[in-house]
């Protein structure tokens, strides 16, 4: 049975991958969630969120673009908490990331 | 941020002023054109041919690459551009140069005023090399696309010399070699050296990235690279010591093997594309690598009918109205709305809604810019070919056409405003 501090943990991680929806890849207009790119969201504390992510490409012309949404987007949902954003390209991004939604918004 | 870099956009003076003058360069060649089509019907040596080249390759062609070039050559080489100040002053030395050397040719005068042109001319190709060299020096990952984009630099900085040397050799003749023959070197190695040898490069890593595609096959890239540069340094060794002679041939079919393989290449990348729906500027892609085709076709007609001057100028309209304009009229779409979005909204994104970068330009004027283009391109070859002064005059008119509405896009792009909802 899971604590409730385990809990509040999944209700932040759900909530900020919500607020995550809102921003959009400018080239394929879907959002970073079903293009699968946030790899993992951590709450440490209760100042600082740790997003690790990735880019559909290495130095994707977007990608300040990109990570500036995300930073932004989980400023206004938690306010107050300082979010940092690591970018790692490993593993790469790659097509089988894209959620069901992300692989219909593409055509695919 | 993370450790790793993410390269930053060069300044916009270092690309947007490239993209505007070459956007207006696109006007004043169909203008030219509209203005001189008995040009077309006569053979190519002549002022106003002459004239036009230039205003297609250095201020249409050369001038749009070299903006989009100091863009993605830190998404290519995956590192910051080494000096936006040498990117900005080149795009000086690039527009002066190329205007004297348009305006001497229009006007036939040789001298000084086209040797000027010509010097400024080399200086941008040689700012431009450095940055390419600089930029790509420090790149931690070896690619084929850094190669191409290094060779063609190369092959660029030596077709400007070459031409300056040509236009020298107008005003103080000093070649013991035939003009027209060290003409028709200096023009293929701006062809197949500069222009096919950068738009290998640049679309082996953007076409696949457009249409969310890989292709595994990278050794048709090697394949491409190898037969390309043989083929071109061949002809030129070979027509230089021997004069352009039957083994022409063997030189064409090096570099249309070489072109071959990185059409097979893309073409690889596009059967494997996650994103099926193919979009105008892609289209514009397509018809653009037909003519690069039409073009190598043609070649043998060209070479053993030298008196049928229509072969020599379909060729010449199939590269510069077919080939590089094609794929400049679609790319500008798929890169410029990016550069200007990232420079009004980057840091907005997420804190409001912004419009998206298709949104900065009207996108059912692509649709027409491409119909346009193929009806312009299909009637001027034929005007071309049956040398009917009436029909090229109606294509070019059409090219008019293309030409405001594909300005009136670009200027809407660059013209922007922020727009922040109240």
């Amino acid at each position: 049975m899971s604590s409730p501090s385990e809990n509040e943990d999944v209700d932040q991680k759900m909530k900020a991958q919500q607020a995550l929806y809102q921003v959009i890849d400018p080239e394929l207009f879907v959002n970073v969630i079903d293009l699968g790119l946030i790899y993992e969201i951590e709450f440490k504390g209760n100042d600082i969120i740790e997003v690790l992510m990735t880019l559909s490409t290495p130095h994707c012309p977007m990608g300040d673009a990109i990570t500036n949404g995300v930073k932004n987007v989980l400023e206004a949902e938690f306010p107050g908490r300082n979010v940092k954003i690591n970018l790692t390209f490993n593993p790469p991004w790659s097509f089988e990331m894209l959620t069901p939604s992300g692989r219909e918004q593409l055509g695919v | 941020m993370a450790d790793i870099n993410i390269a930053k956009a060069p300044p916009a003076s270092a690309v947007l002023p490239f993209y505007a003058t070459g956007s207006l360069a696109f006007c004043a060649l169909c203008l030219l054109l509209f203005l001189s089509p008995a040009s077309l019907t006569t053979h190519y040596f002549n002022p106003h041919l002459l004239a036009i080249v230039h205003t297609a390759a250095l201020g249409w062609g050369t001038m749009i690459i070299f903006g989009a070039a100091h863009q993605l050559l830190p998404v290519i080489c995956q590192e910051d551009l080494f000096s936006p100040g040498m990117a900005t002053f080149s795009w000086y030395t690039l527009t002066s140069g190329a205007f004297l050397l348009i305006w001497s040719f229009w006007n036939m005068w040789v001298g000084w005023i086209m040797i000027t042109g010509g010097s400024l001319v080399i200086l941008s190709a040689i700012m431009y090399l450095i940055n390419v060299l600089c930029t790509s020096r420090i790149c931690k990952k070896y690619t084929l696309q850094k190669l191409f984009l290094v060779t063609s630099g190369c092959w660029l900085l030596f077709t400007t010399i070459a031409g300056l040397l040509l236009a020298i050799n107008l005003a103080f003749p000093f070649f013991s070699k035939n003009h027209l023959d060290i003409l028709k070197l200096h023009a293929h190695a701006g062809l197949a050296g500069w222009f096919l040898q950068l738009i290998t490069g640049v679309s082996s890593k953007l076409v696949p990235m457009f249409l969310l595609g890989k292709s595994s096959k990278e050794q048709l890239l090697k394949y491409a690279y190898a037969l390309q540069n043989a083929g071109m340094a061949l002809f030129l060794l070979d027509g230089y010591f021997m004069g352009v002679g039957n083994r022409v041939i063997i030189y064409i079919i090096l570099v249309l093997t070489g072109s071959i393989c990185w059409i097979l290449y893309l073409y690889d990348a596009y059967k494997h594309r996650v994103r099926k729906k193919t979009d105008t500027q892609m289209k514009h892609t397509f018809i653009s690598m037909i003519c690069l085709v039409c073009s190598f076709a043609l070649l043998p007609l060209v070479y053993y009918f030298p008196d049928s001057h229509q072969w020599a100028l379909l060729y010449g309209t199939l590269l510069f109205m077919g080939w590089v304009t094609g794929i400049i009229l679609g790319k500008t779409f798929k890169t410029l709305p990016f550069i200007v979005w990232n420079g009004h909204y980057k840091n907005l994104s997420g804190k409001i809604k912004v419009p998206l970068p298709k949104q900065l330009y009207n996108e059912g004027l692509i649709v027409w810019q491409f119909r346009l283009y193929i009806a312009a391109l299909i009637l001027l070859s034929a005007g071309v070919i049956t040398r009917n002064l009436f029909v090229i005059r109606i294509a070019l008119g059409i090219w008019l056409a293309v030409a405001a509405v594909y300005i009136y896009n670009v200027l809407k792009i660059l013209m922007h405003k922020t727009t922040v909802p109240q």
